[in-house]
């Protein structure tokens, strides 16, 4: 009889090996149970249904008897409440999605595997949990815990007059029981230097003494800070260094007197070679006509010589284009009377 | 080749110098290596071997036809702490592979979400429910406490192992 059974099973499940199979032929004698066809017996218990039912039944019929409950999905209404089937994230369930999914690579003339026993529809991340209904309650529950945009701050410019110091910090989740994540502790700080009060000396002063963390064409200061190990550490670090550019800029010291014209970052005209040149050539012209010399002073007043100025110092901070070498070649023609 | 050759010669000169009984020498047969990739690959038989999806499928596959069995964030770029989730997979699995024995249809499925880690896997119909409850009961307990982080199982019972192919 035994024999029965075990030949019986080998034909069922013809990958069962021999001595687990004669065991569990055998203790099907002990009495039969019904199973829920796919059913997740989880910890939590959640929807699944077994029922006992001790009958005696010889050994041979034994085998047949492991029968499942239908699955789920056949008592589904097509209006139910999907966010109670899944509401949180969870393995997909192919008794509890109504939906005839298949996947996988088909063999030759045949199609994907069923939803069934499908490995490859475990493996992915589903989604399942995140209809556009569930996300709407979501937001309907969170709205609560929310507050109001300020009114007062409607605009891009309101925001930056109030609050011109920004902060980035980023936060990393990985999984694993560690929340640590060493890339977290890197600060960056972000400040226009219009909103900070500082005269033109402690302006020019600040941006040589940030080097590169300046951006000539935004105007914005970026101070990254990641030299100490915790976020909240970087942070003050970086309102410190904010701190002290800001003072260390408004000092002068003793050796900033002697700043040549190498040093500067625009062209100032005032005290310059081209200012000698021009004076001086313009002296001799004047010199040669009447034979009165006139003052420097009166020479830097005329129209012809400001001119010229502006054009030299425009060349000279905004490089060569098109309008300003034809204002620099009138102003050039005008000042030596060959126009 | 070069081998065979060098042992020959070698039979040769040992025959040369001690001719004592004819035809006694041993030669080594080599030949050329063949170096087949063996990894994870079922091997073809006549046509009556069942195989999976799983089964089927050899590595190189993998991202074409089949998906990851484990997923995490340590194998991502700039990520760390690969190496403690593969260990922490090896044992899971292994665990798996013990406490359900001859109930696993399939490779286990393990899934990390921040720290939890969701154990799935396909099992046959072999034990009764109410030990398969304990079964389950026992493990999440046990490697929750055992890793310090929620661990859930989650079951999916199968009549009979999922036939792909007969190979």
């Amino acid at each position: 009889m035994a024999v029965a059974a075990l030949q019986l099973r080998l034909i069922l499940c013809p990958g069962a090996r021999g001595l687990r199979s004669f065991s569990s032929a055998v203790r099907p004698a002990a009495g039969p149970r019904s199973w829920q066809q796919c059913g997740e017996p989880t910890a939590a218990g959640e929807g699944c249904k077994t029922s006992l039912e001790a009958v005696a039944i010889p050994s041979e019929v034994m085998v047949t008897l492991q029968k499942a409950l239908p699955p789920r999905t056949e008592k589904m209404d097509v209006d139910q409440d999907w966010p109670s089937v899944y509401p949180v994230a969870a393995p997909f369930k192919p008794s509890a999605v109504p939906l005839p999914v298949r996947m996988g690579y088909p063999v030759k003339k045949g199609v994907p595997l069923a939803k069934e026993g499908n490995l490859e529809l475990l493996k992915i991340p589903n989604f399942l949990h995140l209809t556009p209904v569930a996300i709407r309650r979501h937001c309907a529950a969170l709205k609560d815990f929310c507050t109001e945009w300020p009114a007062a701050l409607d605009s891009d410019e309101k925001c930056e007059k109030h609050f011109p110091i920004e902060i980035d910090t980023a936060d990393y989740v990985s999984s694993g029981p560690s929340v640590r994540n060493p890339k977290s502790r890197v600060v960056t700080l972000r400040v226009k230097l219009s909103s900070l009060n500082l005269d033109n000396h402690a302006k020019k002063k600040l941006i040589k003494l940030v080097g590169e963390r300046y951006c000539k064409n935004t105007e914005v200061l970026t101070i990254t800070t990641d030299r100490c190990p915790l976020k909240r550490q970087n942070y003050d670090y970086a309102l410190y260094l904010l701190t002290v550019l800001y003072h260390e800029s408004w000092k002068t010291e003793e050796w900033e007197k002697n700043k040549t014209e190498e040093d500067m970052e625009e062209y100032v005209w005032e005290n310059s070679s081209s200012e000698n040149n021009a004076l001086r050539t313009l002296l001799q012209m004047r010199a040669a006509e009447s034979g009165v010399a006139p003052s420097r002073d009166e020479l830097l007043g005329t129209r012809e010589v400001e001119d010229y100025r502006k054009s030299v110092v425009q060349l000279k901070n905004e490089g060569e284009n098109e309008a300003n070498l034809t204002q620099y070649k009138e102003s050039v023609k005008r000042l030596l009377n060959l126009a | 080749m070069a081998a065979s050759a060098s042992v020959r010669g070698l039979g040769w000169r040992v025959l040369a110098c001690s001719w004592e009984l004819p035809c006694t020498w041993r030669a080594l047969h080599t030949s050329a290596v063949c170096a087949k990739n063996r990894a994870a690959r079922v091997r073809v038989a006549k046509g009556d071997k069942p195989v999976s999806y799983e089964e089927a499928h050899a590595p190189h596959h993998i991202a074409h036809r089949k998906g990851w069995l484990s997923l995490h964030t340590g194998n991502l770029d700039g990520e760390d702490h690969a190496a403690e989730r593969t260990v922490e997979d090896v044992f899971l699995r292994k665990f798996m592979l013990g406490t359900f024995p001859g109930c696993l249809a399939d490779q286990i499925v393990l899934k990390r979400r921040a720290n939890q880690v969701d154990i799935c896997a396909l099992v046959l119909r072999q034990l009764p429910a109410h030990k398969f409850y304990f079964l389950v009961g026992y493990s999440e307990t046990l490697l929750s406490h055992f890793y310090k982080c929620p661990v859930r199982l989650h079951l999916q019972t199968v009549p009979s192992k999922v036939v792909y192919k007969y190979i």
